[in-house]
Parts: structure tokens; C-alpha cells; sequence
């Protein structure tokens, strides 16, 4: 669900930045105000603790794995606020460092997942634990609904933001300039891999988790659970039930997301000037009224596009409403059934998920430290001022987003390789490390756009060559600037200062849990005789995940203390530094003038 | 005698319902270097957090120069900056106390907290990294150092400050043979004897190296207190308090015997 770069629209991206702006001051000013110095290091090493459980690989009923993101316990565990911090810091680190998710696509991500994923997950967690004791099982069923429905939430937030590219952003030959699906095809595919397998994943985690804490560290679920007696009854003893309800809550969801009339967002151009269906627009806006025309790009798209099943309805089905639930079943169904069978294929090849997140950590771990190796030679880039970088980059990143030509970006990416070349950083390492990882992502999701979408060859390529480009420059900031530079860089560019702080320290922490990780993985590799059974390897899952958190809360108290004793008082105090030389400001103006050139060319073409 | 740098009446401390500490009245003289001795758990570790004002006594008071350490004190901005100035804790586990970005930073942590002015800092850091041999390092990231060099790093966090007085938690555990002579020395060299360092450990062949003054915790409590001569001499006491075990050895003659002994780590 972590969102690339170039599949949202420049704009798409800066509405979420500045829909995410006011939760993350808040979340920061509470942070501040509550004078709770430890929150400092609890954040640091709870972001680093779950951008580590985002690599662990946990078996699933049916055969697949997938991997859980921590956003419910870390609402549970936090309360919503710190949590929306904790999550954003792990998916900050994810995209600077190791390039999952994109940077422009930063403020997307931290709303869907932090923000949404964090404020459902404790609203539900907290409505439906009520006042049962800390022991009760309710609590840990309300954990594992609070994590599913939360991931689930997320995801159809970015389903939607997703859906809503092709609306809006096409070029003129109607190929789509970003994400190339529509609504209902988006929200289809991504809801059938959450509610399915990532939304499992993140309930076997948040309810497995809340489990062990209720045994092994209870104190960790006080602070989300304000007046609860000691002691009483309120149990439900329910697990064969819950899962009842849950696969009921799959397959009715989508019905649920798209029965409703026409679908929100999903409006043909005619709707809007028919004053019916204006009144319905508007019921399912709250009661916000439609513009009087319809939307430009919608005018334009109805004209130029008609979907390859037109309107989702098969022709059979005289009913729209009927219809259009059961193509979106029969889509889910097929995607579910595609997924369940690559899962049965790659099973037989596949490593128990002991053996599968060892490697994960250890990949990880092997490209930080490429990353350090590589920062730490001296080719053309490493000697740019880290500030001048971090501008010069992120704004080439934008023009590639922000570019209606192919070729533009193309240009892009031969300059970025380029730039590569002349700083050490060889194709093998860009191959293994970038464009691989990125054609498979992002080449299995363009692939079918060739079929299904209008303009398919085009539509894919813009998807694709941005992708590639934007990892690529985003690859090239971090394979050249040791982390501490990219940080002062950062703080100089006035990010909060605390901020910053909490991201060096997660990402210092990053690699004690990781090893801590790794020990306890490495350590039941070496008493575990035999295959485990799935149930058994899910047990062993969310208790590994349970282990590392206590262990991690103790760090992060350990780390407090520390920090007190060397004159801590919750105000994070920095050296200024940098001065640019000569030679930097010729590299900031060469990376403006470049980008100014790009979006000229651009304007100068269209 | 001089004014005890801390005392400590009747202090206990409890971690949930354990008593870490029980009821330990003790007073440390100023300007000595102390040996706080004890087997894992008998609360060597609680009590320098103590000292230093990270814990606070549950019932009992612990005073540093004559002023209680509390939470009322330590929310005066003018004492907190003072007593954290004049007392450094080194802890055990150095991945606890590295937590910034290089090692310049983390040097720097404590001056900065402190608000001293840039170019001190910067200067003091420096000197403090060369007094370290660690110079080389100052923009490597901690957790890409050797064991040996994170220990030097986290003890140079500390003596930055330059404290009156010292507190370390098992200096040289884990640490390799080479660089744990290497700690001993710079901490023997360091404060000409005039600073008080306390040092927790459990390794008597340390004891007589660093210390003039020894206090042999057991179970939360002093089980004994006063030159380490006399301390290390008394088999029976280090018995009883789990410091020395008996494990069977093989002499020279072919016999093979057992009695309980200590790990002296002597050259003559």
C-alpha cells in the first residue's frame, strides 16, 4: 500500500501533504505540550520497531504470507497521536532510505496509513475494548478488529486516490498520465489483497500482540485503556466466531463500498446536469451540491473513454445496481482466486517464513549498509553540500512527476543516470537495488493497463519511466549522503528540530532491533526441526512480534534515561552548521535550471 | 573525613513489587574512587540510577552535597543543569547511550543540552575525542563500531562534562581483553584521583585496580563496606554473596581439586 512515486498527480500529492500538515502539528504540539520528554525516544524506537514487523513475512490461512504494518499496535500502544508520529517516521525513513514508497507520494502515505490508519484503529479498538479489563480477551479481539478494519481503511483511501488519477490527469491522446485505473477497477483490486491477506496479516499482529502484552507487559495497554477496574468478567470467548464475521465482512465490504447507487466519485457527466441524480451527488457528499457542469476532465474523459466493460455492468443484467455488485464480486473473486493460486505455486519453492523474513532483515540490513559504503566514497555527488541535494533532488523528482512527456522524463532519467555513473553508484547496484525492485512493482500493476485501459501502451510507459526515474533520483540522495548529513540537511531546511531528532534516533534504532531481530529469528531457526504448521508459525509470529516490542519499550526507557542523565529536559538542542561553498551554489543552480528547462520544454510542447 | 558526595538513609526502591533496593543507608566520601560490588541482580545497577537522580528512592532520601535528590529538585531548571553537569553516568549497555547520528553528536548531546556556547563545545569535543583515541571516528555512525570503540565513545559522551563524579555501570563488560586493559587505564589515569568514581562491577580482579573503597551489595542490600584489601580477603562473605564459585581444577601434579577462588587478573 506504500504509494510510489508517479502514480499520483503533483497536485494529488500536495493535497494529502497539506491534508496531513494539521495532524502532524497537532500530533507534534501534544507531544510538546504534554512535556512527556520520553516521548522522544519511545517514538524513535516504536517507528524503527514497526518499519522492522513491516519485513516480517507471517503465514496466513490459505497458504500466502504478508506483512503487517503495525499501525494497530501502535495506536493501541500509544494512543492515536503519538502513533500518527510513529507510523509517519517509519514511512518517512521507508522512502528516503530504502526507497519503498514514494517521496512525493510521502504525504499520501502518512494520510492513509498514519493518520486514517492510526485515528480508526484506536477509535475502533477503544469502542470496542470499552471498559473490559486489561486481561480480557475482548481486548485482544478488539486489537485484531481495530488492525484489520484500520489497514482496510487505509487501503481504500489509497484505492481511491489512486481511482481518481485517470479521472483527472490524462494527456492528449487520453492515455492516463498516472495511476492508469479507475475507480472501480482500483478499488476492487486493492480492497480484494487488504481484506484478504494484508488486513489478516494486521489482525493476526495487533490481536497477537495485544495477547502477549496482556500477559507478559499489561502496563503497555494501560494508556489507551483509562477506567478500567482490576479485576472482572467481560470476557468474550470468541475466535471461531470473529473469523465468521470476519470473512462475512470481506465479501460483504465491497458490496457495501459500491452498492450504494453510483458509487461516490464515480459519476458519469451527464449526472451532473440531471437535478435526480445532482440530489444523490449530493446526499453522498454530505450534502455538499455538485458543480453545476461537470467537471472538465470528466466531460473530456466521458467523450474519449468508454470502459472496457462498460460501466461494470454485463450485459445480461438489466438492473445497473445488481449488476455492477456482482461484477465487482466476480472481480474480487477473480483476483482472490489469481492470488490463492500464485501463493500455491510459490509455496512449493517457498522458505518457511523463519527462513523468509531472515532474509528480508538481512536484505534490508545489506542495503543500509551499501548505502553507508556508497555515501562514504568520493564521487561527484558525495562532494555536493547534503542541503543542496536534498532541494535539487526532490525538485527534479517533482518536474518527473509534474512532466506530460515522455521524453521529458526520459531526458530525466539519463541525467540521473549520469549523475549515478559519476558518483560511483555502478548499473548492477542501481539494477539490484532500484530498478528491478520498481519494474516488478510497479511492471505487475502497468502490465494489465496495456490490455484494459485506453491508450494501454502509453499509459503503462508513463507509469513505468516515472516510476524508475523518481526511485532512481530518490536512490541517489541516499547512496550519496550519509544519513547524519541527510538529517542536518533536513533540520537546516526547518523541519522541527525534534523531528529530526526522532528520525536519526529511529533510524540508529532501525538497526538494533533489526538485530535484535535477527538473533530471535536466527535462534528458533536453529531449534525449529521440521516444517512448522501454519497455525503454529502464526503463533510463533505474533509472539516474535510481541517479544520485540517489550523489548523495544525497554530500550526506548533505557534510551530516556540515558538521554536525562546527559541533560535532557524534552528540547532537542542542534549545532548550526554547514556553509556552502562556491561550488554548491552552482550545483543548486544547475539542479533549478534543470528542472526550470524540464518544465519549459514541457509547457513549450503541450 | 571529608562531607560524603552522597548519602543515602534507609533507601528503598521497588521496580513493581520488587524490591531492587532495600532499606540502604550508605555514604559515599567524596573525592574516593568506590567499587560498588555484586552478583547480577543485587541492585548495583538501580543504585547508580539512583545517584544519578534518574530514579527516584521510594521511601528513604539520597542526597548529593547535602541536597535530596527528588523529583521537586530536579524540576528547577538551575539544579537539574548543575547536578547533571557535575555527575555522568556511563551505562552498561553503550547501544542505550549511543543515540544520535555520529559520534561528534554524541559527544556534543550533553554540551548542548547544557547550553554551552558553539565554539566551547566544539573545542571541548575535540580535546575529549583525542583524550579517547577516537578522533578518527567523529562523523562514523555509532552503530557501525566495534564493541571496544562504542564503550570509548560512550565514556567520552560522559567525560565531556567533566564531572566531579563519575558513575559506571560494568565498564568493561563484554569487552575484548585488549580493550578492557585499555578502559582500565584511561578510567585509572582519569581525575588525578581527585574526582570520585564509582564504578559497578562484578569482576574482583578489577576491584583493587580501580578502587580505594568498596561497598559488596547483596539482594538490595550492603552486606559489607570498606577497603577492598579486606573485602576480597573474606572467602566465606564473597561465598555467601554468589562473587566467587567453586569449579574443579587441575594442578600441575596431575591432582584435581576444587575450593572457591577469585579470577585475579595480577602479573607478578
Amino acid at each position: 500500500m506504500h504509494i510510489p512515486d508517479g502514480y499520483l498527480s503533483p497536485a494529488t500529492c500536495a493535497t494529502l501533504y497539506t491534508g496531513s500538515a494539521p495532524f502532524w502539528w497537532v500530533s507534534l504540539r501534544r507531544m510538546r505540550r504534554g512535556l512527556n520528554t520520553h516521548m522522544v525516544p519511545l517514538l524513535s524506537v516504536f517507528a524503527a520497531f514497526s518499519f522492522i514487523i513491516m519485513m516480517f513475512n507471517l503465514p496466513l490461512p490459505g497458504g500466502t504470507t504478508g506483512h503487517a504494518v503495525g499501525i494497530g499496535i501502535a495506536a493501541i500502544v500509544l494512543g492515536p497521536w503519538a502513533s500518527i508520529l510513529a507510523i509517519s517516521i517509519a514511512l518517512i525513513i521507508q522512502a528516503l532510505l530504502f526507497g519503498d514508497g514514494g517521496i512525493t507520494a510521502i504525504g499520501a502515505n502518512c494520510f492513509n496509513m498514519a493518520i486514517l490508519g492510526s485515528l480508526s484503529a484506536y477509535g475502533i479498538y477503544r469502542l470496542l475494548a470499552g471498559r473490559a479489563p486489561i486481561e480480557s480477551s475482548r481486548r485482544a479481539v478488539a486489537g485484531a478488529i481495530a488492525g484489520y478494519v484500520a489497514i482496510n481503511i487505509s487501503a481504500l483511501a489509497a484505492a481511491v486516490e489512486l481511482g481518481i488519477q485517470p479521472l483527472l490527469y490524462r494527456d492528449a491522446t487520453g492515455a492516463a498520465l498516472y495511476a492508469p485505473y479507475p475507480l472501480q477497477i482500483a478499488i476492487p483490486a486493492m480492497m480484494a489483497g487488504h481484506l484478504t491477506v494484508a488486513g489478516v496479516a494486521e489482525m493476526v499482529v495487533s490481536g497477537g500482540v495485544v495477547a502477549y502484552l496482556q500477559r507478559m507487559e499489561p502496563n503497555l495497554l494501560r494508556s489507551t485503556a483509562p477506567g478500567v477496574q482490576e479485576h472482572g468478567t467481560g470476557d468474550w470467548s470468541v475466535t471461531k466466531p470473529l473469523w465468521i464475521a470476519l470473512a462475512v465482512l470481506a465479501i460483504l465490504s465491497p458490496l457495501g463500498i459500491l452498492a450504494a447507487g453510483t458509487a461516490w466519485g464515480e459519476w458519469a457527466a451527464s449526472d451532473f446536469l440531471h437535478p435526480e441524480t445532482r440530489q444523490q451527488i449530493a446526499n453522498a457528499s454530505a450534502g455538499q451540491a455538485p458543480p453545476s457542469q461537470p467537471p472538465a476532465g470528466l466531460a473530456r474523459l466521458a467523450q474519449s473513454w468508454s470502459a472496457p466493460l462498460s460501466r461494470y455492468a454485463p450485459p445480461f443484467l438489466k438492473n445497473s445496481a445488481l449488476g455492477y455488485m456482482l461484477s465487482a464480486m466476480i472481480g474480487m473473486t477473480l483476483i482472490i482466486v489469481m492470488g490463492l493460486a500464485l501463493g500455491a505455486l510459490l509455496r512449493r519453492h517457498s522458505r518457511s517464513f523463519i527462513e523468509a523474513t531472515i532474509a528480508n532483515l538481512l536484505r534490508a540490513s545489506e542495503y543500509a549498509s551499501t548505502a553507508e559504503h556508497s555515501a562514504e566514497s568520493r564521487g561527484l555527488l558525495q562532494r555536493v553540500d547534503p542541503r543542496v541535494k536534498v532541494v535539487g533532488l526532490i525538485l527534479l523528482i517533482i518536474v518527473v512527476a509534474a512532466s506530460h512527456h515522455l521524453v521529458i522524463i526520459g531526458v530525466l532519467f539519463a541525467i540521473a543516470l549520469a549523475l549515478a555513473l559519476a558518483s560511483h553508484i555502478g548499473v548492477g547496484k542501481l539494477v539490484s537495488w532500484v530498478w528491478l525492485p520498481v519494474l516488478f512493482f510497479t511492471g505487475a500493476i502497468a502490465l494489465p493497463a496495456i490490455a484494459f485501459a485506453p491508450q494501454g501502451l502509453r499509459s503503462a510507459a508513463y507509469l513505468v519511466s516515472r516510476a524508475e526515474t523518481a526511485a532512481t533520483l530518490s536512490a541517489l540522495l541516499v547512496l550519496t549522503t550519509p544519513w547524519p548529513w541527510v538529517l542536518k540537511a533536513l533540520r537546516v531546511l526547518k523541519c522541527p528540530t525534534v523531528l529530526v531528532a526522532i528520525l536519526g534516533m529511529t533510524y540508529r534504532y532501525v538497526f538494533e532491533i533489526l538485530r535484535t531481530a535477527l538473533d530471535m529469528f536466527e535462534s528458533r531457526r536453529s531449534r525449529t526441526v521440521g516444517a512448522l504448521s501454519p497455525a503454529e508459525s502464526r503463533r510463533l509470529a505474533a509472539s516474535a512480534v510481541g517479544v520485540l516490542l517489550s523489548k523495544s519499550v525497554h530500550l526506548s526507557n533505557d534510551v530516556h534515561l540515558a538521554m536525562q542523565s546527559r541533560g535532557f529536559r524534552g528540547e532537542v538542542h542542534v549545532l548550526p552548521d554547514f556553509r556552502a561553498r562556491a561550488a554548491d551554489w552552482c550545483w543548486l543552480a544547475g539542479f533549478v535550471f534543470l528542472a526550470a528547462a524540464a518544465l519549459w520544454w514541457g509547457a513549450l510542447t503541450a | 573525613m571529608t562531607a560524603p558526595v552522597f548519602d543515602l538513609r534507609n533507601v528503598t526502591y521497588r521496580y513493581d513489587a520488587v524490591a531492587a533496593l532495600a532499606d540502604v543507608t550508605l555514604a559515599i566520601p567524596t573525592g574516593k574512587r568506590v567499587a560498588l560490588l555484586g552478583a547480577n541482580g543485587s541492585g548495583k545497577s538501580t543504585l547508580l540510577r539512583l545517584l544519578d537522580g534518574l530514579h527516584f528512592a521510594d521511601s528513604g532520601t539520597v542526597s548529593f552535597h547535602g541536597r535530596a535528590l527528588d523529583a521537586g529538585a530536579f524540576g528547577h531548571d538551575a539544579f537539574a543543569f548543575d547536578f547533571r553537569r557535575r555527575v555522568g553516568l556511563v551505562f552498561q549497555n553503550p547501544e542505550v547511550q549511543l543515540f544520535n547520528p555520529t559520534v561528534f553528536d554524541e559527544v556534543a548531546f550533553a554540551p548542548l543540552q547544557l547550553r554551552w556556547p558553539k565554539e566551547q563545545i566544539i573545542e571541548r569535543v575535540s580535546a575529549v575525542l583525542e583524550l579517547m583515541e577516537i578522533g578518527h571516528l567523529r562523523s562514523r555512525p555509532p552503530h557501525r563500531l566495534s564493541g571496544g570503540e562504542k564503550k570509548r565513545v560512550a565514556l567520552a559522551s560522559v567525560l565531556v562534562l567533566d564531572p566531579e563524579v563519575l558513575l559506571l555501570d560494568e565498564p568493561t563488560a563484554g569487552l575484548d581483553p585488549r580493550s578492557e586493559s585499555q578502559i582500565i587505564d584511561m578510567l585509572i589515569a582519569w581525575g588525578d584521583g581527585a574526582r570520585t568514581v564509582i564504578t559497578a562491577t562484578h569482576d574482583l580482579g578489577l576491584v583493587e585496580d580501580i578502587a580505594d573503597h568498596c561497598v559488596l551489595l547483596y539482594q538490595g542490600q550492603v552486606a559489607a563496606e570498606g577497603e577492598p584489601a579486606l573485602v576480597l580477603r573474606d572467602q566465606a562473605l564473597l561465598a555467601r554473596t554468589n562473587m566467587i564459585h567453586a569449579h574443579r581444577h587441575r594442578h600441575a601434579s596431575g591432582l584435581t581439586h576444587s575450593h572457591p577462588h577469585t579470577h585475579p587478573h595480577r602479573h607478578d
